[in-house]
This record gives structure tokens, sequence and C-alpha cells, in this order.
């Protein structure tokens, strides 16, 4: 009996260790390279900030990272160019995990000064007061912030607050396998195509016996799901919540023009591979010529090395306009005093100034996140150094709406999601599903 | 002074001197996050704002009418129903069919053993491939033999449960399978010679004797899985991230996109809380019966 009690105290202790640590904040992840610098600097001291971001350095002998290489050597030029101000990068994580680290480090009163964070992770953010709010400093005329495209200073503002700078911007576009198209003699997307003829397209270029299909959908029900219904959303002409934010507002015949062409293609011509588990499968399909087309963003492209693909924006709806929806990510600055908030100001000044901008998008592919670079002249060599990247680049000015700023917003992503995924398994009706996740949405809304 | 050094050279100083390391670890790791935890689950906390209100018990009573955490519950005794016994009657038959010398049999343990220790992401990647609904291995040699095609993962209903099922006893078996070679291999040989003498077959002798024997370790198994079973996570995160439409989302999941990605973490470490109370509960039980019907100790 004594054995077993004693066997029992130690499987409960390893049991509550076990549940603890698959949900607390693990102290153990706390990552190194936070607020390591001097604190306070008087005139003529140099000043060193900490910045944190996720491009990983390539393993030996592996290919090179440009984007790494291309921060690297902004920030080398930045600190031999301002011997008081000395920046070191510090590569904090995948940017999937940017916010969990940045959670622990607050946690800890260990944060950088600057730290790369997702757009849909301010809402979190701004309930912290150590996040620097940037409103006066960018609406300096010289900094010209209006020359950020309006999606991107959307998704950098909460609640009115500026609490972010544009770090890197992305938009989703037609990619398409240009052999499948020649094999069944299609010809490629236009400029004006309707989902209609997308939709016939899809159809065509599916074929059930070798397992091809038209178009992948990713169907986790996660905010990736969301955001590709939510461009369609917007080019039939709804929206996610009433303006005020209060209500849901994509149960309405926006909302269900959109999601109705998803079910005719997901469900009555089965001319979508319904992607549920949504980890790379899709893109995998793609270069090996059993997906046709892709709605997917300029991070995609080096995946389909095998492929030859076009890129074209998105369709749109009967009497409505091509858009698309981008999914910007932002450079947040953190409090460690206001010697370190200055000096960090002022290298994200300098950082994303256009010159900076055209010289880190030659030198590994990035959309500008200025509007002004795709005019410099130095932007011209841009189209053929990165091909298909161009599309993406015009397709910027299709940005023009960005998803709701609120806290509540993953909740809100969360209804939805399982609302599309439900219709693409032909489990629910577009009506039906619109309804449901309306309601969980204004539920959640009308808690104070 | 002699009363000092008496003191210091007694065995109770020396045995917490030992065991000083591990307790700070263990205080440190495991009853500091423990405490910290129960005090989260009174507050409405998102991890980042400073600003943590008590809520008192708001958190645990509105688990009560949360119906997908009832639902994640379900699943988990699904799970956990399926995962222990198969487990633990497949672990049996392959430690005593490994049990024997014949030629390569250390190949043969090792082989099982492979999927322990394998990393969980690369069995998953593998996984998704094998059980994949059009491209599948899977699918394509059932078909050669006239079945399927099966939705597996993708099965909008108990069916991608199964499928988690199937890759855990697949990933967990080896270790069963240890466990249950050792205490084959504990078993007194005169009592299975004193059985051959009074004429018991083979099925018999293994029947009233090696199950009987083997009582501990298969106690301890299904403690061990079913603890284990109740903390599924590692699977369904990567291979359906809960779904399709929540039919894989289990309690740990539930409450690491609660707390992670959605930022609500007071509820979060509440669920934890429950599900800490459920396994303790379970194991107690588990300990009542096994007094009752395991009679042998190792």
């Amino acid at each position: 009996m004594k054995r077993t009690w004693f066997l029992l105290s130690v499987v409960l202790g390893v049991v509550a260790a076990a549940c603890t640590s698959s949900k607390g904040a693990n102290p153990q992840s706390a990552s190194p390279g936070g607020a390591s610098s001097a604190q306070s600097a008087s005139s003529g001291e140099v000043v060193n900030i900490t910045l944190w971001h996720g491009y990983e350095a390539p393993a030996p002998g592996g290919p090179p990272n440009y984007e790494a290489i291309s921060l690297k050597n902004l920030i080398d030029t930045f600190n031999a160019t301002h011997p008081t101000i000395q920046v070191r990068d510090v590569f904090c994580c995948s940017n999937d995990f940017a916010l969990q680290k940045l959670t622990v480090a607050l946690q800890g009163d260990k944060q950088p000064d600057i730290a790369y964070e997702y757009g849909s992770s301010m809402p979190q953010l701004a309930t912290t007061p150590k996040v620097v709010d940037l409103t006066q400093r960018v609406n300096d005329p010289s900094y010209a912030w209006d020359d950020f495209f309006p999606g991107e200073r959307a998704v950098t503002t909460v609640d009115g607050k500026v609490l972010g700078i544009p770090a890197l911007v992305d938009n989703l576009a037609i990619v398409y396998n240009q052999t499948l198209f020649d094999k069944v003699g299609l010809s490629y997307p236009s400029s004006d195509w309707t989902w209609d003829e997308f939709r016939a397209a899809a159809k065509a270029l599916t074929v059930p016996a070798a397992k091809q299909f038209g178009w992948s959908f990713p169907a986790d029900a996660s905010e990736d799901t969301v955001w590709h219904y939510d461009a369609m959303l917007w080019e039939a002409g709804g929206d996610i919540l009433t303006s005020d934010n209060k209500k849901a507002a994509f149960d309405s015949p926006a909302g269900l023009e959109a999601l109705t062409a998803l079910q005719e293609m997901a469900v009555t011509d089965k001319a979508v591979f319904v992607d549920l588990q949504n980890s790379g499968k899709a893109d995998t399909l793609f270069n090996s010529g059993k997906i046709g087309m892709m709605v997917t963003g300029p991070w995609a492209l080096p995946s389909y090395p095998d492929v030859k693909y076009g890129v074209q924006i998105m369709p749109s709806f009967p009497g409505g306009n091509h858009q698309t929806i981008a999914g910007p990510d932002n450079w947040v600055l953190f409090d460690n005093g206001p010697a370190r908030v200055d000096a960090a100001w002022t290298f994200m000044k300098w950082f994303t100034a256009p010159e900076q901008v055209l010289a880190d998008s030659l030198a590994c592919g990035h959309l500008p996140t200025r509007a002004s670079v795709g005019s410099m002249p130095g932007f011209a060599s841009f189209g053929t150094k990165y091909p298909g990247v161009g599309a993406f680049v015009a397709n910027l000015s299709n940005v023009l709406k960005a998803r709701p700023q609120i806290s509540t917003y993953p909740k809100i992503s969360t209804a939805m999601g399982q609302a599309i995924v439900s219709v693409l398994l032909g489990q629910a009706s577009p009506q039906e599903a619109l309804s449901k996740a309306a309601q969980e949405v204004d539920t959640t809304l009308s808690i104070p | 002074m002699q009363a000092i050094r008496r003191a210091l050279s007694s065995e109770t100083v020396s045995g917490w001197a030992f065991v000083l390391p591990s307790f700070a670890l263990i205080a440190l790791f495991g009853l500091i996050p423990i405490g910290w935890a129960l005090l989260l689950s009174l507050q409405k906390s998102n991890l980042i704002s400073p600003e943590t209100p008590f809520v008192g018990l708001a958190n645990y009573r509105a688990l009560a009418h949360d119906p997908l955490f009832r639902e994640t519950l379900g699943h988990m005794l699904i799970y956990t129903g399926l995962f222990v016994p198969i487990s633990i009657v497949a672990a049996l038959g392959v430690a005593v069919a490994l049990n024997r010398s014949v030629w390569f049999i250390r190949l043969y343990r090792t082989a099982f053993f492979v999927p322990v220790v394998a990393s969980t992401i690369a069995t998953s990647i593998m996984f998704l491939w094998l059980f994949d609904k059009n491209f599948g291995l899977a699918n394509f040699l059932l078909g050669k033999v006239g079945l399927g095609p099966f939705g597996f993962f993708d099965s909008p209903s108990n069916g991608a449960l199964y499928s988690i099922v199937a890759v855990t006893v697949w990933g967990w078996i080896g270790f069963d399978v240890i466990i249950y070679l050792a205490a084959l291999q504990g078993i007194p040989r005169e009592l299975l010679e004193a059985a051959e003498i009074d004429g018991a077959g083979r099925w018999s002798t293994f029947r009233n004797v090696t199950v009987p024997l083997l009582g501990p370790a298969t106690m301890l198994l299904i403690v061990w899985s079913s603890i284990n079973a109740f903390q599924l996570f590692d699977e369904v995160y990567f291979i359906t991230k809960g779904g399709p439409l929540n039919h894989t989302l289990v309690p740990v999941l539930y409450l690491f996109q609660l707390a992670f990605q959605q930022g609500i973490a007071g509820y979060a470490a509440a669920i934890a809380y429950v599900l800490f109370f459920f396994i303790l509960l379970l194991t107690v039980v588990q300990f009542w019966v096994g007094n009752r019907v395991v009679h042998y100790s190792s």
C-alpha cells in the first residue's frame, strides 16, 4: 500500500507538471537578447538597442537567406553612419511565434526595443503600456506617413493610436499553372476575369481520374481560411463587421454571394482541393501539376520551382471591383526608457525611409511598403529580377480594406472559419452557416 | 559543537542534500507554475496586459456552459477508450512474440521502439501523406483490395479521431512493448515449468500464469497511457489542428488555442485545472480498482 501511494504521488507530480507546462507561460522559453544594454544615455554616449526579427540564418551550405542578408546590410549601414546608436539584430523565432516570445519577454521585463510582429497581434499588444505610441512621431510631415498604403496603416492602428510601422506587406492573387491551361486549351486568366469565369476554368482544369484539381482552398478553419474568404466578401461589396465594430456584417447578400461561389466550386463542381489540414500539401501538389490555380501570395512563389506559372489579380463579382487582402506585418517599438525609445525611432525612421525600402525590395524581393517606391527610377529593375512578384506589386493598389483591429478578432475569425469549412464540406448551406456564425460573433461582440 | 556535527552528518541532512537539486528544479518548473496557474485561472488575463482583474470562479462557471469544452471532453473520452485498450493489448501480443530467441530478435525489438523516439512532427508529416484521401498510399493499397477510399483525417465525423488513434498507437506501442518485455523476463521460470508439469497447455499457462504475473506492469501501463491520452496534443496540433470542424479538438489543444491564439489565458488555465482534476480522479479510481484486481507485486 505504501508503494502505491509513493507511486501515486510521483504520478501526480508528473501529471501536474505536464498539465501546467502545456498550458502556462513556460519560463524556459524566455529567450535571451532582451534588455541588455545601456539603460539611459546622456548625450554623446552610445545607445545600444535590440531588434528582434524572424529571418533565420541559413544552415551551413544551404541557400542564402536574402531577407536576412538585406536586413543585416541595412543595419550595418545604419550603425556605420550613426555612431551614437548601435542596433543589434537578434533572430527571435519563426514569425508564427513572435507574439508568444514577446509575451514571455514582457512578463520578465526583458522586451527588445523593436520587434517584428504580425498585424493581427496588434490589438493584443495594445493592452500593454510598454508598447510605444507612435502617433505623434509618424505624423511628422517629414516622415510622409501617407506614403504607406492605407491597408498597411490600418493594421498599425488600434483605437486611433499608431502602434507599429509597416515591416512587410503581402497580398493575394491568382497563381496559375500555364502548362495545365495550355493542355485544356484555356486562355490564361485576364485582369478583367469574373468569378464565373474562374469557376469555369477551375471546372475545366479538374480531372478526377488523374486526381487533378482546378483550385485549392485552405480549410483548416484558421485565419488562413478566413482571409481568403474576406477578399471575396469585400469584392462582392460586403464587410466583416459594421463600421462601429459592434455587429457582424458578413451575413449579408454580399457574404452569401461570396460563400455560394465557394460552395458551387467545392461542392457542386468538386473542382477544389479542400485542404483540411493546410500544412503545405497544396503547395506541393501545385508544384507537382496536380492543381491548376492557387490564390496565394508572393511568399509561395519559391515553392513552385517545377511549374511554369503566371500571376494575375483576383477575379471580380458582377458589378463589383477587383480587390485583394493584405496581411501586413509591423515593427513594434517597446519602452525601455526614453533614450532607447528615441534611438529606436531614429533607426526606424531611417530604416523605413523610401531609399531603404527600395534597397530592401531590390535585395530580397519584398513588395515595397511605400507607394512612392514603385515610381522611383531604381525600381524599374524589380520586375525583371523577380518575375511574377511584379503582379503582386501592382495588386497593392487593390488593397482597399483591412480586417477589424479589435482584441476579439480571433474569436470572430474562429466563428467565420468554422462556417466556411462547414460549407466547403457540404455540411451546411451558405445561408445557414453565415447566420450561425453571425449569431456567435454578435454574442462575442456584445460582451464588454 | 558536537551536536551540530552530529546533526550535519545525520541521515536527514545528507538525504536532503541529495534531493535538493531535484527538489529545486521541480519547485521551480513544477510547483510554482502550478500555483501560478491556479491564480491565473481566477483572473481575466491575456498574459500581455498588466491589468489582470480578479474574477473569482467566473472562468470555471463559464466552463460549465461551454458546449465546445463539453465536445472536447467527449473526444478525449472516445480517444482514451480506444487508445488505452488497443495499445496495451497489441503491445502484449507483440511483447510475447518478441520474447523468444530467434534470429535478429534485437533488430525486431529496436524496430518497434523506433516510432517512440522518432520526432512527432516528422511522423505527423508522413501520416498526412500516407493517409491522404486522394494521394495516400493507404487508400491506394486499400483500393487494391476493393476497400475505400476513406477520408481518414478528412472525415467530417469521428473518422478523423480514429485515424489519430491509429497514428498514436503506432507511435507509442514500442514503449508499452518494452515495459511488457521487461516484465515477461521477470516471470520466474519455475512457475512456468510448474504449470507445464501440472499439464497446463500454452494458452492456459499464458492465461493463468503469465497474464496475472504481468498485473503490475499492466496497471502501470493503464495509468500511464490514460494520463497520456488525456493530454493528447502533438498529433492533433500538427496533423488536424483540431479539425475538420473541431472533430479532433481535445481539451489540451483547446486550451492552447484559447491561451496563445485568442489571448484568453485565465479561462484556459481553468480548463487546465479541470483537466487536472479529471486525471486525478481517474488515477485514484484506477489505483482503487487495481488494488483489488492486481495481486502480485513485481
